[in-house]
């Protein structure tokens, strides 16, 4: 067949034609408010997204308000949240962590909810920490999720087989405590942590610190742990000895993801482990645990044995700053993170009947069906008092907060592995922070 | 209906440019544009977490390479990786196809067993490793216990060198096929005469190996080592299912640093100038490879 230039002409047009087909056949991005039927776009990371649609079906049943859910995956949520903001399809209501909220408000993700009803009184109900990394400049930006207290969680059945009684209130207890059941022969290593590199937080750093009333950085965000602030080098310290000197920390903890660690915990593979309350709802679940009943949980021992507190993570329910469906959006995120007609917060005690989620509302523990659910696997005075005691990373609010926390994922890998002297370790820190505002200014 | 029948129909030339037409543009919108895009990108103040603050800096990124704590030592650490993964996937590929080269009963399933673990990916090939290197169940640390050689199991990739080194090796496991595919390829175009010819001459396997079989490797060798040199600089997933880039930095590349800084830090500008730099020194490297190696060998391509 000869090529002529009508040939040529009819192919090219059925390229041009290709893309649009293609386009026609894609998934909207712009539902919700672009579809006109005053739907709500909802995303999240995939966390039980089978729950969440049983929890969002039972709100449009009841308020007519139809939401299209779309789980993302946990390890990818950040990036594409804003890939879809950034490329102007972003959701119209969505979850948001509190290491989040500072860029995604800086990058016109978010729009403040004060002034919006019920908005103080949520507020004035939650522990102020929760309150504090929902705030960011001023401006209420989220209604609460979920949110944990790091606490140290302890097998008492191994503690008991070594003759220990109660929890260290102290690191230097918790060392000779570990060290005892290690000599008795119990566990080679008893102390396990999740120190693998990750993009996730590392809460049982921040939990040490805390919890000997350090801190890495001052109210205006400048760097002091390496010079008025201690406790960031003694708790490295600490550290490294556990770890090198006597042995009691696993040297596999610098391979070992979250999941890992709970799984060596519920095979009394060890017997400590610094991270979130609600792991202990699993640890003592008989139906994945062999460890079962044997959990305790208790305060995050300190370098002077004091009680000085602990750190606490917020998850939230943001609302998109261009949403065209403002009213049923907020509707959702009341539906979700504030207060029912009965004055209740449902789905904080949704989540946490289903799954021991962490609740905000400090009201929640003196409702009978939370405490008798609590008992099951914790104490509630304990759990209580952690969210009590425990504040967020002052940090937060800063752009530069996920490369510093990478940083100082490898800094304490460095100290784990004797490779770097705490001293050392605190200079690289405060170096590290301070380029990074330079570079951020 | 005349008037059409009578044009003429396009000439060689022009049918050429339309029958690549299609295939330019696709080139041109997947890949050149993308390119030309993320040079552009590296030529800005671009961090998603900032957009009010983009701007156009010019070099400002590149410049602040030179200063860059993280991009010095990650750039340390690949090209160490790049000199042990090229070091032993040469050696063993040539060990190998060497071996392969020979008739000998079984040879087949050898041939096919040694290309496997190129069909694995490396997403695949990292987990398969880290199973084998875990530190409370892994493989190996079974083997050496049983064969008595350690007394109880090891965190073998919780110390930098020993992290390092496993993570070099998964790499060498996952890529060595390739390299054995090429030589081997090269090896089977060698003429027998030429061994004859040196054997009559008193040549021993040594010699032959030197004055025969390496300068006729010398272009399949050069493939090798471009393509190698290569991939060992752009590892990532292997090493990010390993060790995550850990412990500290000691197993952080430049190509891990450049995902992190680009889809968790989303600094597009600063981690498209990371990009730029990767491409720019296997650039420089291949064509150092072709400069000493191509038209060396003792024949004509």
């Amino acid at each position: 067949m000869e090529l002529t230039r009508r040939h040529i002409l009819k192919l090219t047009g059925l390229g041009l034609a290709g893309p649009t087909l293609l386009s026609a056949c894609s998934n909207d991005s712009s539902s919700g408010g672009g579809s006109g039927d005053g739907s709500v776009k909802f995303e999240g990371w995939d966390y039980e997204a089978a729950l969440v649609q049983q929890n969002l079906d039972r709100f449009t049943k009841n308020s007519n308000v139809k939401v299209n859910y779309t789980p993302i995956t946990s390890a990818q949520y950040v990036q594409k949240v804003v890939a879809e903001f950034t490329g102007g399809g972003g959701a119209d209501a969505l979850y948001v962590y509190d290491d989040s909220l500072a860029a995604w408000v800086e990058g016109d993700y978010l729009q403040p909810l004060d002034g919006m009803a019920g908005v103080d009184e949520v507020y004035n109900a939650i522990y102020p920490g929760n309150a504090q990394a929902m705030t960011y400049d001023g401006k209420r930006y989220g209604l609460p999720y979920y949110t944990d207290a790091t606490c140290l969680t302890y097998n008492a059945g191994i503690l008991a087989q070594a003759g220990i009684s109660k929890p260290p209130a102290s690191l230097e207890e918790l060392e000779a405590q570990a060290l005892k059941i290690k000599k008795a022969g119990l566990l080679e290593y008893p102390i396990g942590l999740p120190a693998q590199l990750s993009d996730t937080w590392w809460s049982w750093v921040w939990a040490l610190l805390f919890g000997s009333g350090g801190n890495m950085f001052d109210d205006q965000q400048n760097p002091i742990m390496n010079t008025s602030d201690t406790v960031t080098k003694d708790v490295f310290a600490w550290l490294q000895q556990a770890a090198t000197k006597s042995k009691v920390i696993d040297p596999a903890s610098l391979q070992l993801l979250p999941v890992p660690v709970d799984n060596a915990m519920k095979a009394n593979r060890y017997a400590y482990t610094i991270g979130a309350r609600y792991a202990s709802r699993d640890y003592n679940d008989p139906a994945k645990s062999k460890a079962a009943g044997k959990i305790r949980m208790g305060l995050v021992p300190s370098l002077d044995g004091k009680e000085h507190g602990t750190v606490s993570n917020t998850r939230m329910y943001g609302l998109a700053k261009d949403t065209e469906v403002k009213d049923n959006a907020f509707k959702l995120l009341t539906y979700l993170g504030g207060y029912d007609d009965q004055k209740q917060p449902y789905t904080a005690k949704f989540w946490f009947l289903q799954r021991g989620l962490g609740f905000a509302y400090k009201a929640m523990v003196n409702d009978p069906t939370i405490t008798a659910a609590l008992k099951k696997f914790a104490d509630p005075k304990i759990y209580t008092h952690l969210a009590e005691i425990a504040k967020p990373r002052n940090v937060l609010g800063v752009p530069w907060y996920t490369e510093f926390e990478t940083e100082m994922h490898k800094v304490v890998q460095g100290v784990l592995s004797n490779q770097t002297q705490p001293s050392a370790a605190v200079a690289a820190l405060a170096k590290s922070a301070e380029t990074l505002k330079k570079k951020y200014s | 209906m005349v008037a059409f029948a009578e044009r003429r129909p396009l000439g060689d030339n022009a049918k050429a440019w339309a029958l690549n037409a299609p295939a330019i543009a696709v080139i041109a919108l997947l890949v050149a544009y993308p390119i030309g895009y993320s040079f552009y990108v590296s030529l800005q103040k671009n961090n998603l977490k900032r957009p009010r603050a983009k701007r156009f800096i010019g070099f400002d990124n590149y410049k602040a390479l030179l200063s860059d704590q993280a991009f010095l030592s990650a750039l340390k650490v690949s090209a160490l990786f790049v000199l042990v993964v090229l070091g032993l996937t040469v050696v063993l590929a040539l060990i190998l196809a060497l071996v392969l080269n020979e008739r000998f009963r079984g040879r087949g399933l050898l041939l096919s067993l040694a290309l496997l673990p190129w069909a694995m990916p490396g997403v695949v090939n990292g987990l398969m490793w880290r199973t084998i290197f875990d530190a409370k169940t892994g493989a190996l640390n079974g083997l050496l216990q049983q064969l008595g050689l350690i007394e109880s199991y090891h965190a073998w990739l919780t110390s930098g060198t020993g992290a390092f080194l496993f993570t070099a090796l998964a790499q060498v496991w996952n890529t060595l096929p390739f390299s054995v595919i090429i030589l081997l390829a090269g090896l089977s175009t060698i003429p027998s005469e030429l061994y004859d010819a040196a054997t009559v001459d008193r040549a021993g396997a040594w010699r032959r190996f030197t004055e025969v079989t390496v300068p006729w490797l010398l272009h399949p060798l050069l493939i090798v080592l471009i393509l190698e040199t290569m991939n060992a600089f752009r590892a990532f997933d292997t090493i990010y299912v390993l060790t995550g880039g850990g412990p500290g930095d000691a197993t952080t590349t430049i190509a891990l640093l450049d995902v992190q800084t680009v889809l968790t830090f989303t600094d597009f500008g600063l981690g498209s100038a990371y990009a730029w730099v990767i491409t720019a020194i296997t650039l420089l490297i291949s064509v150092g490879y072709i400069g000493l190696l191509y038209r060396k060998g003792n024949f004509e391509v």
